[in-house]
C-alpha cells in the first residue's frame, strides 16, 4: 500500500536556531503524496513552504518527526545515500540556481553529468528537453543571456534529465510575468499528465487551482488539504 | 561523475578565473624552476669535476704522500692536491723517501709498481728571456710515468725519451702555450732555463738550469691529482734530485692491478697501516665519494632553500583555493542539489589544483633548465669559476619526475582544505548563501 506514496511526512518538525533563539519553520506537518500526484502549496511568506520543500528534496533533514520519501527513511541515510536519493528528484529552485558560466545546454547537461552519464546521451536529451521547455534556439545562450521565464524553464529542463520520481517547484512562476507564467503551468500539467509526481509551491490563488490538490500552510502547519 | 567529466569542470572553473589562476600558477613556476635551476647546475658542476678528477689521476692508482689528514698533507707547495713539503700535518708527518717505493711494491700482490715523484713549484724562462711560473716542477722516471698514465703521459709533438739525459725535459701542454691561442712560449726542441727557489737555506737561493725540451704532452684538461697535468714540467727523477738537492719524495705513486674499489680500498689500508698512519693514501675513488657526499649536501641545502619558494606557492594555492570555494558557495550547493557526492566535490576542487601544479611544474621544469643553460653560459665564460670549468647542466630524469611530483604533491595538500571544506557544505546552507 505504501508502495504509491511518494512522499510520506508524519509530524515534521524543523526548528532554526537564530544563535540561541530557536525558530519553529515547521511544527508538526503530516503529509501524504502518491504516485502521478499534482500538489500546490500555498501560504503566506515565512509560513514554511519553502523548509517543507528542502527537506522532501532531501537537502536538509527535519528536527523531529518521519520523512519517508520512496519508502525509505531519510533520517536513516547516510551523505552519500541522501545524495543519490536527490538525483531522483528534480528539483525547480525559486531563484533559478543555473551555473552562470555554463549555457543552457550544459546547464542542463550538468545534472546528467553529475550521475554519469555519456556525453553522446547527455546531449540527445539536453536538446530535446530543451525542445519540450520551448529553447530550442536559445541551447547555446548563458544564463545571463536569458530573460527570467528562460532561466525557469532552463532550470525546469535541468530538473526533468534524469527522470526524476517527482518534481518539486519552488515558485516556478515567482519571477514571472503571466503570460510566461501561463506558457510554464501548461508544461508543468502536461509534464503531470505523462505521471511525473509534481509538488509545486506559489503565491498565485491561480495557478493553485490547476494542481489536482491544494495544501494551505499557516504558521508551520498544514491548515487545509483539499481535492479540487 | 565521469573522471574526465571531473576534469572539464575543474577546468571551466579555472577559465573562468584566467589571470587569477595564471599568477597561482607562476608561484608554483617559480618554485619549481628554482629547484630545477639550481639541481641541473650542481649535478653539471659535479659530473665536470668528477670529470676532470678521472682526468687527473686514473681510478687504478693511489697517490701516498706524508701528513695523515684526510685527503693528504694540504696544498704545500707541489701544488694541486699532491701535497708537497710545505706545512700540514705537522709533528705527526713522517717523511717519504725515494727509495720507499722498493718496501711499497712488496705490501700487496695487487701492486704492480709504484714510483716517487718530487714535486716543487717554480718558474720557466724561455730563449727570450720571458719567465712564467708553473704549477710544478716534477722529478719522475719518465718511463715508469708513461707506464702509470698511458693515455695522459702522452706527446703531442717531439718525443718521451725512456732514457732521458740529465738536461731532458718533458712539459705540459698549457707550458708550451699558456694561452690556449696558438701563440707559444716555449716548444719541443728548444733550450729553456728552470728556475727554483731553494727556501732550505738562508738567504733564499734561485737555482737554475738549462734543459731541453724534448716533448710537449698532449692537452689532458683536468686537475693533475697525481697525474700527468697540462701546466707541469717533468724531468728525470735523478735529475730532481740533484737540483732539488734532496731524496725525500713529495708523493709516492702506487699502480695497482684493478680499479676494483676493495683493492683500491684494502690497498690503501695496507699502505697507511705500514707507514704507521703518518701518510695519506688518495685514491680517485675516495676523492669522489668526498666530493659526492659534499655536492649532496649543497644540493639539499639548495634544494631545500628553493622548496621554501614553492611552499609560499603552496600558500598561494590554499589562498585562492579559498577564495574560490566562497566565490563558489552556492554553485556547490546546486551541485548539490543536483545530487553530487561530496566525494567529487573534493575530487573537483583537489582537480583544479593539480591542474594549476601540473602547468606549473611542467612550465617550471623548462624554464628551470632554460635558466640553468643561461647561467651555465654566463659561468663558463670566465664568470666566477674562471674558463677552466665548463659546467654544463645535467637534467636528470628522476629530478623531472621529482619536481613534477613535488609541485602536484604541495598544491594538492594546500588544496586539502579548501577542498575538504567545500566537499562538506551542506546544500541549504550553500543555496542560501548570497
Ligand atoms: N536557515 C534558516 N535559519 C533561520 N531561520 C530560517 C532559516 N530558513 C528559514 N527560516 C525561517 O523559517 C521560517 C519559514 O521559512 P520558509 O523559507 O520556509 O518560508 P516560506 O514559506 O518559503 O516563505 P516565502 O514564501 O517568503 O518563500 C521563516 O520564519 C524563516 O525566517
Ligand atoms: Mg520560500
Amino acid at each position: 500500500m505504501s508502495m504509491a506514496l511518494v512522499v510520506e511526512a508524519v509530524d515534521l518538525k524543523k526548528t532554526y536556531m537564530l544563535g540561541k533563539i530557536p525558530v519553529e519553520a515547521l511544527r508538526g506537518v503530516s503529509l501524504k503524496v502518491e504516485k502521478g500526484d499534482f500538489l500546490s502549496v500555498l501560504g503566506p511568506s515565512g509560513s514554511g513552504k519553502s523548509t517543507l520543500l528542502n527537506l522532501i528534496g532531501a537537502l536538509d533533514k527535519p528536527t523531529e518527526g518521519k520523512l519517508l520519501i520512496d519508502g525509505v527513511d531519510v533520517s536513516t541515510l547516510s551523505d552519500n545515500q541522501l545524495a543519490d536519493l536527490r538525483r531522483k528528484i528534480g528539483f525547480v529552485f525559486q531563484f533559478f540556481n543555473l551555473i552562470p558560466r555554463f549555457t543552457a545546454r550544459d546547464n542542463v547537461e550538468l545534472s546528467m553529468s553529475i550521475v554519469g552519464k555519456s556525453k553522446a546521451e547527455r546531449r540527445k536529451r539536453a536538446e530535446e528537453l530543451l525542445e519540450i521547455v520551448g529553447l530550442k534556439d536559445r541551447m547555446d545562450h548563458k544564463p545571463a543571456e536569458l530573460s527570467g521565464g528562460q532561466q525557469q524553464r532552463v532550470a525546469i529542463a535541468r530538473a526533468l534529465a534524469n527522470d526524476p520520481r517527482f518534481l518539486l517547484m519552488d515558485e516556478p512562476t515567482g519571477n514571472i510575468d503571466s503570460k510566461t507564467a501561463k506558457e510554464i503551468i501548461s508544461l508543468i500539467k502536461n509534464l503531470n499528465e505523462k505521471g511525473v509526481t509534481i509538488i509545486m509551491v506559489t503565491h498565485d490563488q491561480h495557478l493553485a487551482r490547476e494542481a489536482k490538490r491544494t495544501v494551505q500552510m499557516f504558521d508551520g502547519v498544514i491548515s487545509s488539504d483539499v481535492v479540487n | 561523475m565521469k573522471i574526465l567529466d571531473v576534469f572539464a569542470y575543474s577546468f571551466s572553473a579555472i577559465k573562468l578565473r584566467k589571470l587569477r589562476a595564471a599568477l597561482t600558477t607562476l608561484g608554483v613556476v617559480i618554485g619549481i624552476a628554482a629547484i630545477v635551476a639550481l639541481l641541473s647546475i650542481t649535478q653539471g658542476l659535479q659530473a665536470t669535476i668528477t670529470d676532470q678528477l678521472e682526468r687527473g689521476l686514473a681510478a687504478d692508482t693511489l697517490i701516498v704522500i706524508p701528513g695523515s689528514s684526510a685527503l693528504g698533507g694540504g696544498a704545500g707547495e707541489g701544488g694541486g692536491f699532491g701535497g708537497g713539503e710545505g706545512f700540514g700535518g705537522g709533528s705527526t708527518r713522517a717523511l717519504l723517501y725515494i727509495n720507499y717505493t722498493s718496501q711499497i711494491n712488496s705490501l700487496s700482490p695487487n701492486i704492480v709498481t709504484s714510483l716517487a715523484v718530487i714535486q716543487k713549484s717554480g718558474y720557466i724562462q724561455n730563449g727570450s728571456g720571458i719567465t712564467r711560473p708553473v704549477t710544478s716542477i716534477v722529478g719522475v722516471d719518465f718511463a715508469q710515468f708513461a707506464n702509470a698514465f698511458p693515455t695522459t703521459f702522452v706527446a703531442a709533438s717531439g718525443s718521451i725519451p725512456t732514457n732521458p739525459a740529465d738536461n731532458d725535459i718533458v712539459v705540459g701542454a698549457r707550458v708550451s702555450y699558456p694561452r690556449l691561442n696558438g701563440t707559444l712560449f716555449v716548444q719541443a726542441g728548444q733550450d729553456v732555463t728552470l728556475i727554483w727557489t731553494n727556501n732550505t737555506v738562508i738567504p733564499f737561493v734561485n737555482e737554475t738550469y738549462t734543459a731541453h725540451i724534448s716533448a710537449v704532452l698532449d692537452r689532458i684538461g683536468g686537475f693533475g691529482l697525481g697525474g700527468p697535468s697540462d701546466t707541469s714540467v717533468y724531468m728525470p727523477l735523478s735529475q730532481a734530485e740533484k737540483f732539488f738537492g734532496t731524496d725525500e719524495a713529495d708523493m709516492i705513486i702506487v699502480k695497482l692491478k684493478s680499479s676494483d674499489l676493495d683493492v683500491v680500498n684494502s690497498t690503501s689500508t695496507t699502505i697507511t697501516n705500514y707507514f704507521g698512519n703518518q701518510v695519506s693514501v688518495i685514491s680517485a675513488t675516495a676523492v669522489q665519494s668526498l666530493l659526492s657526499t659534499i655536492f649532496s649536501t649543497v644540493s639539499l641545502f639548495l634544494g631545500g632553500i628553493a622548496a621554501i619558494s614553492l611552499l609560499v606557492a603552496g600558500i598561494g594555492i590554499m589562498n585562492i583555493m579559498i577564495v574560490s570555494l566562497i566565490e563558489r558557495t552556492r554553485e556547490i550547493g546546486i551541485l548539490k542539489a543536483l545530487g553530487m557526492k561530496s566525494r567529487t566535490v573534493l575530487h573537483i576542487f583537489l582537480t583544479e589544483s593539480i591542474i594549476i601544479g601540473l602547468m606549473g611544474a611542467i612550465i617550471g621544469i623548462a624554464s628551470g633548465w632554460v635558466l640553468a643553460n643561461v647561467v651555465a653560459l654566463f659561468l663558463g665564460r670566465g664568470g666566477i669559476i674562471g674558463s677552466a670549468l665548463t659546467i654544463t647542466p645535467i637534467l636528470r630524469p628522476e629530478v623531472m619526475l621529482g619536481a613534477l611530483g613535488f609541485g602536484v604533491g604541495i598544491s594538492v595538500i594546500f588544496a586539502l582544505y579548501p577542498a575538504w571544506r567545500a566537499s562538506k557544505l551542506k546544500p541549504v546552507e550553500a543555496l542560501r548563501y548570497e
